[in-house]
């Protein structure tokens, strides 16, 4: 690729910043990046933890092994993706863990033609599984499969969730940039239609909602005519309250740009 | 000799008697409670006996002014009322600004107090040759801005007057204090006038009071006019507070039909984007401000200053979407005085009651705009259910008992204004400790909530700091007195607060003082109500939001968990030097030169 994935650009954000972010909305615990020893890592928000991997080149599971282990204790569900699926969105990673939630130990998709074990949902408690087989040298995914209970989501189950199938009804979730190629193409794609509206004086003769084209909070603010400054704060789909312009948007998200001096 | 911009006294008046006495106010206590409510609560602790009826003679209320009064520094006209609130039974301020508090301090006085009752329906007026009653039995009945008008025909150029309306006659425990159409309005201090059968006060300057270095205040109230001109206060000057409702809608924090919702369908028909084009007739300032957020309104047949807390107590929190209904309402409890979050707050609890039986009144239901005329008409006249609603929610629901207790809408008994708690947790812990109980103005938590720095949902650290900053804060703006839509321009709040007040009156005060002196207040204000029957219980929020998550417009559910709350107003006594029950230790109470 030239540049390590994790650090590639996406909207003037990178790609591990739109995952971290995406899943950070997602979810209501913490957010783990795992990087090789002494991987440099693009700016991350504050509240993302970076854990290291214990060795370098052992593959999904080493990773996995490492990242569960740090959320033992904190969270029953890990949703664990790469960094290099730029597409991945909200509603795929509420599908995929409501798998695990429903009583498996992995909720793992099947879609355009494979598994996907690094968009796939399991439960904290396979940390030790994980471990133990990096220890008998079993890399591969499919050797912890075999060692727990897996609700296999093939397409027809993913698109059956009306809300992933509206939102994201190829599957792009799962597209992930492995060549230069792969990385401009999905660079060029449009940057997703999400709704936007000002409140207040922010207003300014744009009532109503309307849609931009945006891939991040800033980007969207870009598309309406405003700015995010000390003045001025997003609501993202009515709900966090944010400042942080490279906060990910996806596909459907709608976002409120607000006064920041609202109050009485 | 007082410092610049203070004359060192209070005047105490006997509206039994009429006679009256000065109260001298050394420099130790001007620097330790500035004026407003800091100085009020100074006076309460000083003039309040332990335990008095707020409704009785011998309860004393303190218009108190600041040594900013009369400056040209922008939003500087403002004074404070202070007593002991006949809704929550704990000190109470409600400030207010207009020609009143220029006139009134120039009397010669930094405080005007009243206490005793008169014997029939007086006027206490205060001027130069001091303090006199006159009979004011024409007045008594009209609303407060035709008494204020009637009386200053009467007496002459040059008189100001602050009245009560008929609801503060019939002692409803919401009753507000009007002037040049403003009012000081919550906690009910118009009724506490309005036990003492005094209908109005009017001022007339006497005297003058000078700066101590009149050179730099005049800079910088140059350069505070400049600032007031920008962006932080654009929203009060472009379409006012109303701006807020359409936006908290959107994000889920508006309390809708008795904080059963979080969202109104209703509320885009009531929004400041939209009614602003069509309803607006006039946009006001008070005396001595730049900003000018009074945006006039006309609707129902009135005209009236629309603000968000009127338009989301008497809609959505009744479940009234129609604008000219809402607006109809708001004239009504500004005719009757009445304040209108807890108008509202108490209505909308007994919307609920009616629906679930708890009470007779089948016409009274959500979203009957007709039913909300007929209640604060009840209300200021004390007849029928109103007197039951005048009590206010509190008092009300002990009355009906069953659960009408676990959602009335209120916080020491004083109803809640429209923020909701469950998407706002650092507002929520604001709410919870607050001295006047559940209100905005005295903690303006709800910032941090909307700043997009911490987790709105997940109260916290952060969440204390935050409540216990803003505050702060409020303490100091409350008793320079500065308007709180300036807030925004400061960027260093404390420093440049002391050094205004500096140059008024030749202090040296810096940031740090200043931030002691808001801890002082606070702290006071909690010692008057633990001395006036405050319990650990008190802190707290009403049942319904803390049992009951709500949904926001994005299907998540959000919750304020009994933990998450305990654990923030742990954080927030620890923070304030308080014991594990909120009380304070005796050697920070030596701290506060009370007696």
């Amino acid at each position: 690729m030239g540049t390590p994935k994790a650090a590639l650009e996406w909207h003037g954000s990178t790609l591990l910043r739109r995952t971290a972010g995406i899943l950070a909305r997602v979810t209501d615990g913490p957010v783990l990046v795992v990087r090789a020893p002494g991987q440099e890592l693009p700016a991350l928000p504050p509240q993302v933890e970076v854990v290291e991997d214990p060795a370098e080149g052992l593959g999904p599971v080493q990773g996995l092994a490492a990242g569960l282990a740090a959320l033992s204790g904190r969270a029953d569900i890990a949703f664990v993706s790469s960094t290099d699926m730029p597409f991945l969105h909200p509603a795929f990673v509420r599908r995929v863990v409501r798998a695990v939630a429903d009583g498996a130990d992995v909720g793992l998709p099947l879609a355009h033609g494979y598994p996907q074990p690094l968009a796939a949902a399991y439960r904290v408690t396979l940390a030790p599984v994980a471990m133990r087989l990096v220890e008998q040298q079993r890399l591969r995914p499919a050797f912890l499969f075999e060692e727990c209970q897996v609700a296999r989501l093939d397409e027809a189950a993913l698109r059956a969730d009306p809300v992933l199938a509206a939102l994201d009804p190829d599957l792009d979730s799962v597209i992930n940039v492995n060549s230069p190629d792969d990385y401009a193409q999905a660079r060029a794609r449009q940057a997703p239609e999400v709704t936007v509206q000002r409140f207040g004086t922010l207003a300014d003769g744009h009532h109503g909602p309307h849609p931009v084209r945006a891939a991040t909070v800033a980007g969207a603010a870009t598309a309406t005519g405003l700015a995010l400054d000390r003045h001025v704060v997003a609501a993202l789909n009515g709900d966090q309250i944010t400042r942080d312009g490279e906060m990910p948007l996806a596909a459907g998200d709608t976002v409120f740009f607000l006064s920041a001096d609202a109050g009485g | 000799m007082a410092p610049g911009g203070y004359f060192g006294r209070a005047l105490v008046v006997d509206a039994g008697s009429g006679t009256s006495s000065v109260l001298p106010l050394d420099e130790e206590v001007l620097r330790g409670y500035l004026g407003g409510a800091g100085l009020g609560t100074w006076l309460m602790h000083r003039l309040a006996p332990p335990g008095a009826d707020p409704l009785g003679a011998q309860a004393p209320l303190a218009f108190v002014f600041s040594p900013l009064v009369g400056t040209p520094l922008t939003t500087s006209a403002k004074f404070a009322v202070v007593a002991k609130s006949p809704l929550t039974g704990m000190l109470n301020d409600a400030l207010s600004s207009s020609h009143f508090a220029i006139s009134g301090k120039l009397t010669g006085h930094d405080a005007i107090v009243v206490r005793g009752a008169c014997d029939r329906p007086s006027a206490l007026l205060i001027d130069g040759d001091g303090a006199r009653l006159a009979d004011a039995a024409d007045l008594w009945g009209l609303p407060a801005a035709h008494a204020e008008q009637r009386l200053r025909e009467r007496l002459g150029r040059g008189w100001r007057a602050a009245a009560i309306g008929p609801a503060g006659e019939a002692q409803v425990r919401y009753a507000t204090i009007s002037h040049d159409g403003r009012h000081a309005g919550r906690g009910g201090l118009g009724a506490v006038l309005g036990a003492k059968r005094v209908k109005a006060v009017a001022v007339r300057a006497a005297t003058k009071v000078a700066p101590a270095d009149p050179g730099a205040v005049l800079a910088a109230a140059r350069d505070l006019r400049a600032r007031s001109f920008g962006p932080a206060t654009a929203k009060y000057r472009e379409l006012g507070t109303l701006a807020n409702l359409l936006a908290f809608n959107a994000i889920s924090a508006l309390p809708t039909r008795n904080f059963q919702a979080a969202t109104f369908a209703g509320a885009p028909r009531l929004a400041a984007e939209e009614l602003a084009g069509l309803r607006t007739v006039a946009r006001n300032s008070c005396a001595s401000c730049t900003i000018g957020c009074e945006h006039i309104y006309a609707g129902g047949g009135r005209k009236m200053r629309v603000e968000y807390e009127n338009v989301f107590a008497l809609g959505p929190m009744c479940g009234v979407s129609d604008p000219d209904a809402v607006l109809a309402a708001s004239g009504l409890c500004d005719e009757l005085g009445l304040d209108t979050i807890s108008a509202g707050g108490t209505i909308a609890w007994a919307m609920e009651c009616a629906e679930r039986g708890l009470i007779d009144a089948p016409w009274l239901r959500f979203g009957d705009a007709d039913a909300l005329m007929r209640a604060l008409a009840e209300i200021g006249a004390r007849e029928g259910l109103g007197d039951l609603l005048a009590e206010g929610s509190r008092r009300a629901a002990e009355q009906v008992g069953g659960d009408a207790a676990e959602f009335a809408p209120h916080v020491k008994g004083l109803e809640l204004p429209g923020y909701e708690p469950r998407t706002m947790h650092a507002m929520a812990l604001g709410l919870a400790v607050n001295s006047r109980g559940a209100d905005h103005n005295r903690s303006g938590a709800y910032e941090a909530d909307l700043s997009g720095d911490l987790d709105r949902f997940a109260g916290g650290d952060a969440q204390v700091a935050a409540a216990i900053e803003t505050e702060d804060r409020a303490a100091v703006m409350d008793s320079l007195v500065l308007c709180k839509f300036l807030r925004g321009v400061f960027r260093e709040p404390f420093e440049e607060w002391a050094a205004l007040l500096s140059a008024v009156t030749g202090w040296d005060a810096d940031g740090a003082e200043l931030r002691r002196t808001a801890r002082r207040i606070v702290l006071a204000k909690r010692v008057f109500n633990i001395r006036e029957g405050w319990q650990p219980g008190d802190d707290w929020l009403p049942e319904r939001l803390l049992s009951q998550p709500v949904e926001t417009s994005s299907g998540r559910v959000a919750a304020l968990a009994p933990e998450r709350l305990r654990a923030m107003i742990s954080g927030y006594y620890a923070a304030r030097g308080l014991d594990a029950e909120g009380r304070p230790a005796p050697a920070d109470l030596a701290g506060l030169g009370l007696r």
